[in-house]
């Protein structure tokens, strides 16, 4: 049962670990029931799809992944998409190649093959830090994208299907759904597995390791120095950070019934991974999953907008790295402007005069200036 | 015991040491303060000693086994502590989240996933004993970047005496303190190493401090040994005065 204890002066309570005050546990609550009514929201509205969301989802799940080297250790990992890619591919080819149909037992198969990937490539690029870090596991993610285009067996740029069995899909509870039926059925898997995988993040960051993680990332020789094997732990959070890629790659797959070298191994998928982390702010534990579910939302309205929507993800990046560094999740919880200004509203009602007085003051000012601005391009200095 | 075997070192054509033989802790706990100018190669020493860099020749020997050939982390786990003369702390956590860091480190509890990092009663209460020995209480919830010289120094020294260890090898605890502090900074070490046996071995530049604290001193000069004594040898090497002081019989 859920122990009551105070956090500086606010009633908390913790259950399984998880500390948090009255209001957070509603948000929790509020953030899971809203995850599990989507697949009925996305039905009332044709630009909102279920399966726009879920891979957002999915892929921001491996961003929760990556965000455990990028908030502590400090490393920069671009070839993220490699995990993912990993964990979709051995799907497909043990769906394909040896008639495995249960989803859990293809997920797990995600699992293992993510954990040996992310054991190799970590074991290969963790020698070097910082930039040359970035592109070895870039180099990597390529080389695994090359390799998925020039199999044969890996069905080469057109990639594989997963449809294993006589029911053309993989079976959950041992069971063949109607493909409307499964889609939303592996999207209620898909909530299960990111909730547990939260509360497993949340618990790692909790936890000693965690202090091992950010005495490496904040000061790398002094965590030599207090006796820390620096490489072994890092390496650990590479694979833990890997795994987390190669489950969402598993689901993906499942529940794409395809996977493709452009769609889950191509190096702008890695982009996309990092950005998403950065987004939804990295300095939090959901942070990069919501920051998967707006970056796919933008992309995929975008595609419809324009077809330069590549440049709106630009923008997006370009706002949020002057305006809102801390990406969306980060902003909104310290409070930022809104909240600090909502705050002096509820104190104080009349601020509002002041508000409105500062503003007309400020819009007179900038129309002097322009008028002034104009006078001397249009009749020289005076 | 610690010792130091015929220890070299050169950068290219520098050599920065030079055929080193010391021992450290014949007697447990003793205070060894190493002097000596700039570019004496004091720093480099201590770096061979703790793993930062490896010798080209000779070779380290503690308590009868070689360690030339162990890693950093492996000799602080083996016993040997160190601070660095620029502080290296981890900036971002808090005074009592640094000194949790090194205890849970040095009680190998860092691998543990899914514990509280602040749940283990042990370990808190080691860190409170720090924070107390330390005087660093009332800053214990100050993020480390944003504390005053003073209490970064001794944050820096809190941590490598959380290590438990039985060599402290310590460069320039006191560079960079103001003068009041630089006793106050001192004294705390001395007084932990005294009261828990700790061998210290810590460069200084302050002469006043050498002869008021140590048991020992190791003066170095171009990479080697000028000598080795009591403070008094401070007083009575007219040379090693010179050396350290810029101070000439003819002046």
């Amino acid at each position: 049962m859920p122990e009551r204890v105070d956090r500086d002066g606010t009633p908390a309570y913790r259950f399984l670990g998880v500390e948090m005050t009255r209001r957070e546990a509603a948000f929790l609550g509020l953030g899971v029931v809203f995850l599990f009514v989507i697949p009925d929201i996305a039905g009332l509205s044709d630009s909102l799809q279920l399966s726009v969301i879920h891979q957002g989802l999915l892929f921001g799940f491996a961003a929760v992944g990556l965000n455990l080297l990028l908030r502590h250790t400090k490393l920069t990992s671009f070839g993220h998409a490699a995990f993912f890619g990993t964990g979709a591919y051995a799907t497909a080819v043990l769906a394909r190649y040896a008639g495995v149909q249960s989803v859990g037992l293809l997920l797990l198969g995600a699992i293992a093959a993510a954990t040996v990937m992310a054991a190799i490539i970590g074991a290969l690029s963790l020698r070097h830090t910082g930039l040359y870090f970035a592109l070895l596991t870039l180099a990597f993610g390529q080389l695994l994208y090359a390799i998925a285009l020039g199999q044969s067996a890996l069905g080469g740029s057109d990639g594989l299907p997963i449809r294993p069995g006589p029911a053309n899909q993989p079976l959950l509870f041992g069971t063949a759904f109607s493909p409307d039926v499964y889609q939303v059925l592996t999207y209620y898997l898909t909530v299960v597995v990111i909730l547990i995988g939260l509360f497993v993040m949340y618990r790692i960051t909790q936890s000693p390791f965690r202090n091992a993680l950010d005495a490496i990332g904040q000061e790398r020789t002094r965590a030599r120095f207090i006796g820390l094997p620096v490489r072994r732990y890092v390496w650990a959070a590479f694979v833990i950070s890997g795994i987390y890629g190669g489950v969402a790659g598993g689901l993906y797959a499942v529940v794409r019934q395809y996977v493709r070298p452009e769609g889950t191994l191509f190096f702008l998928r890695s982009g996309d991974i990092l950005f998403m982390a950065i987004l939804g702010g990295f300095r939090t534990l959901v942070g990069p999953l919501i920051g998967g579910v707006v970056l796919i939302f933008l992309q995929d309205v975008g595609q419809d907008v324009t077809q330069y929507y590549e440049f709106l993800t630009g923008v997006v990046l370009l706002i949020l790295v002057y305006g809102f560094p801390r990406g969306i999740v980060g902003s909104l919880r310290s409070g930022g402007i809104v909240n600090t200004r909502l705050g002096e509203l509820r104190r104080e009602p009349s601020v509002l005069s002041t508000w409105g007085r500062t503003a007309v003051q400020s819009i007179e000012r900038k129309v002097t200036a322009a008028l002034t601005s104009l006078r001397i391009i249009l009749f020289g200095v005076d | 015991m610690l010792e130091a075997r015929n220890l070299r070192k050169s950068f290219g054509e520098l050599v920065a040491t030079d055929d080193i033989t010391l021992e450290f802790g014949k007697e447990e706990g003793e205070l060894v303060f190493i002097v000596g100018p700039n570019g004496a190669g004091k720093t480099t020493f201590i770096n061979l000693l703790t793993g930062f860099l490896s010798p080209d020749e000779g070779s380290i020997i503690l308590d009868g086994d070689d360690i030339t050939g162990m890693s950093a982390n492996g000799r602080v786990d083996a016993g040997i502590a160190r601070s660095f003369q620029v502080v290296k702390v981890f900036e971002e956590m808090t005074v009592r989240e640094n000194l949790r860091t090194v205890v849970l480190t040095e009680q190998g509890k860092t691998w543990s996933l899914f514990s509280m990092a602040d749940g283990h009663e042990d370990v808190e209460a080691q860190v409170e004993d720090l924070l107390e020995k330390f005087r660093l209480e009332d800053a214990a919830d100050t993020v480390a970047e944003e504390l005053p010289h003073g209490d970064r120094k001794l944050l820096d020294v809190a941590m490598s005496f959380g290590l438990d260890p039985d060599y402290l090898l310590l460069d320039e605890p006191t560079s960079g303190v103001s003068t009041r502090e630089k006793e106050y900074v001192i004294e705390t070490i001395v007084e932990v190493g005294r009261a828990e046996g700790v061998t210290t071995v810590t460069i200084e530049h302050d002469m006043d401090i050498v002869t008021e604290y140590a048991d020992r001193v190791v003066a170095l000069h171009q990479g080697a040994v000028h000598g080795v004594g009591p403070p008094t040898m401070l007083e009575t090497d007219d040379e090693l005065r010179r050396l350290l002081l810029g101070v000439g019989e003819d002046e």
